[in-house]
């Protein structure tokens, strides 16, 4: 039985150039407006691409400033500590209670009942 | 990296040389798999057409290393809408339609009698060995590419290929072919 590959070159669609051509024109132009907005979205990501490093870069600067700040002025809070007292006292907190708030000792609970009896 | 796959990759990112190259590269294939679907030119080429353009739109969806098969399963899909269209239209209708369109009287006459003479033959073969046959014996692939794209073995695309040369030897002597062939 003769198995040989069959000449079908006559289905060649390449066979008519101009009528090739054509189909390629057609589909060409078709595409011409999805191809456009892949390019678009191309660029957009693009963009967004080529800013993301200096963004990350600035913001990792400006935290760096942050805490360079916070940890200036955390001493010089530090300090006015003693208006603690006087803001804890318009709250109508025991003066004691925020001075054993700041001490290493614990207080007893009968110091405790006797600063709010104190207060009242 | 292959050729494919780095047209592939461009064309999703807009490259229109890249499409354009990707659709010069896979035209016959998909041509051969719209012909054989649905029998006549002018439906290969819309089949084709719109395949193509749908393939642009799901480009991100495509494995670039398999655009070959990918591509022909959406211009299948395609051809099966058609011939869903197609069977209700009246059998007169269809018969009215030049199969090759208006260009082909351009072609010569040997070349157009043998295409009648071949197109007669190919119509008797069912659609999946018009596909097997055309893209094996005209396109040149090889049968472990036509199974996959297929989804079927390799034994089943070797029996279809040997199935449908059987039939169209039959059909269309070698001797009578001889005539028009270079």
């Amino acid at each position: 039985m003769n198995d040989d590959p069959m000449d079908l070159r006559a289905f060649d669609p390449a066979r008519d150039p101009v009528r090739y051509e054509r189909a390629i024109g057609r589909i060409m132009d078709r595409a011409a407006l999805p191809l456009a907005a892949r390019r678009a979205r191309v660029t957009t990501m693009g963009q967004i691409t080529t800013w993301w490093r200096p963004m990350l870069a600035l913001a990792a600067a400006l935290t760096l400033a942050a805490v360079g700040v916070l940890t200036q002025v955390r001493p010089a809070v530090a300090a006015t500590d003693g208006a603690d007292a006087g803001v804890a006292e318009a709250l109508g907190i025991p003066t004691a209670l925020v001075t054993w708030m700041g001490a290493a000792e614990t207080p007893t609970a009968a110091q405790v009942f006797s600063a709010l009896e104190e207060a009242q | 990296m292959t050729a494919t796959r780095d047209l592939v990759l461009r064309a999703r990112a807009g490259d229109a040389r890249a499409f354009e190259d990707l659709v010069r590269a896979h035209y016959r294939a998909a041509y051969t798999t719209g012909r054989a679907l649905t029998g006549n030119d002018m439906d290969a080429e819309d089949v084709v057409q719109d395949g193509f353009i749908r393939a642009l739109e799901r480009l991100d969806e495509c494995d670039p290393d398999r655009f070959a098969g990918w591509l022909l399963t959406i211009v299948r899909n395609r051809a099966h809408n058609i011939r869903e269209r197609e069977q209700v239209r009246t059998a007169a209708a269809i018969e009215d339609v030049d199969p090759a369109g208006p260009d082909r009287a351009d072609l010569g006459t040997e070349r157009h009698e043998i295409r009648r003479v071949l197109e007669q033959a190919m119509a008797q073969l069912s659609p999946v060995q018009r596909e097997i046959l055309l893209l094996h014996d005209l396109e040149g692939w090889r049968h472990r590419d036509i199974a996959e794209s297929l989804a079927m073995s390799e034994v089943m695309a070797r029996q279809h290929l040997f199935q449908a040369r059987k039939r169209l030897r039959e059909l269309l002597p070698q001797d009578d072919l001889k005539e028009y062939l270079p």
